[in-house]
């Protein structure tokens, strides 16, 4: 099942979306190299929304991702990969992936609010957090990845 | 050899859409015109070795997953999948990574194809990840045209005028053809949305109820959570035939008698 485009776009506009705790990067459990955390975001409405992190140094990778507990990731900001729309158009290596009902996140477009680069996941959170009205009143910690320097 | 050595010795075997470049730590990354289901571009790594190359995706396919699915674990069944691409493509999976060891550098270019092949099979198991239903209702309207016997098709991409739109059932009945739009949610402060999005898609279809005759457009609103407002009824009434769901024989009405 889906979920409709209105409901996703209300989810987008609440600006009660809130993150209350630290964000702790840890090291993943599938891929040692690469790193990730999962929050959940509290929200007046009740919509079943948590986020995840992935950070993946080697390969030169960031993500965050808003997943819906019922679908799946709805929206996402990727760095480090291009995107190749349903219509052929290439998309660059900063590009946020979105839902489209019908097409689940396969639509991305570059944003121009995102100026910070791949290895500043601290950096890049606070870019992401303004776009998608999500108050991230705790910190993010830098991932540091153990037996390596601070990336 | 450094990067710009390995890119050179290896890009004369592979296909001009592959594209290969320094990578952000240690070797070469090669960008190939493989996909993962959202879109997303495939990369693959080459990182040379005292005893041969080494091929890898450096985790990029099971972080995707993580990234695209509601639980982070993969099931039994889904490792099991993973093992066989491995088996396939004689891979190993390393650590989480997709992975061809002490390849020789005459072997890159197909080692690369292989890996990139690995990766896209194993992002392929996103299909296989069930979501809830975030609709019961639709289920419920679902079964309910079966006890109708009114034929429909579900989850239909209707073409209006500027781009395709979704709808909730397609159905016929008495030579009448109806495309339904489920209004449901649980969430008042999505009402307004998901009410804004319904107009703007009749509007955009409406070309094809003046061309094609019988044709109906309905609202289908589950007013079974007490969420919609009698705005919404009166923005949807222009542009379409409004039924509730706490009145099925108005919805049968409409469906079967225009």
């Amino acid at each position: 099942m889906t979920l409709s485009q209105g409901e996703y776009q209300a989810i987008i506009d609440d600006q009660s979306k809130v993150i209350t705790a630290d964000i702790v990067w840890r090291r993943s459990r599938q891929i040692l190299s690469a790193m990730e955390f999962r929050v959940n975001i509290n929200n007046e409405e009740g919509y079943p929304i948590f986020l995840r992190g992935w950070y993946n140094p080697d390969s030169g990778k960031l993500s965050y991702s808003i997943i819906h507990r019922n679908v799946g990731r709805i929206y996402g900001l990727d760095l480090g990969a291009e995107h190749r729309n349903p219509d052929g158009r290439l998309i660059g290596e900063t590009h946020k992936n979105y839902w489209w009902e019908g097409d689940h996140d396969k639509w991305a477009y570059s944003p121009e609010d995102i100026t910070e680069t791949w290895n500043n996941p601290i950096g890049v959170w606070e870019q992401f957090c303004d776009e998608v009205n999500l108050n991230h009143s705790g910190r993010m910690r830098p991932p540091i990845h153990p037996g390596r320097q601070l990336v | 050899m450094n990067a710009s050595e390995i890119c050179a010795s290896i890009s004369p075997s592979l296909p001009a859409l592959f594209q290969c470049e320094a990578a952000p730590r240690e070797g070469v990354r090669v960008r190939t015109p493989l996909l993962f289901p959202d879109g997303g571009i495939v990369d693959v790594f080459v990182v040379a070795k005292k005893n041969g190359y080494v091929v890898t995706d450096y985790g990029d396919a099971l972080g995707w997953l993580g990234q695209h699915s509601v639980s982070n674990r993969l099931s039994k069944n889904q490792q099991s999948m993973v093992k066989d691409v491995c088996q396939t493509l004689r891979l190993e999976l390393t650590q989480g990574q997709l992975t061809r060891s002490k390849v020789r550098l005459n072997d890159l270019a197909v080692a690369v194809v292989e890996v990139a092949q690995a990766v896209v099979r194993v992002s392929d198991i996103w299909f296989t990840m069930r979501s809830r239903s975030t609709q019961p209702t639709a289920e419920a309207v679902d079964k309910w045209l079966r006890t109708k016997s009114i034929r429909f098709a579900r989850d239909v991409q209707i073409q209006g005028r500027s781009r395709r739109w979704r709808i909730d059932f397609e159905t016929q009945a008495y030579g009448q053809t109806s495309l339904v739009r489920l209004l449901t949610t649980r969430a008042k402060g999505a009402t307004r949305r998901m009410v804004e999005h319904a107009v703007a898609g009749w509007v955009d279809m409406r070309n094809l109820r003046e061309s094609e005759r019988g044709l109906t457009l309905v609202s289908l609103f589950d007013d079974t959570k007490d969420v919609w407002s009698e705005s919404d009824f009166r923005q949807l009434e222009i542009h379409s035939e409004i039924a509730k769901w706490s009145q099925r024989e108005q919805f049968n009405r409409i469906l079967t008698m225009g």
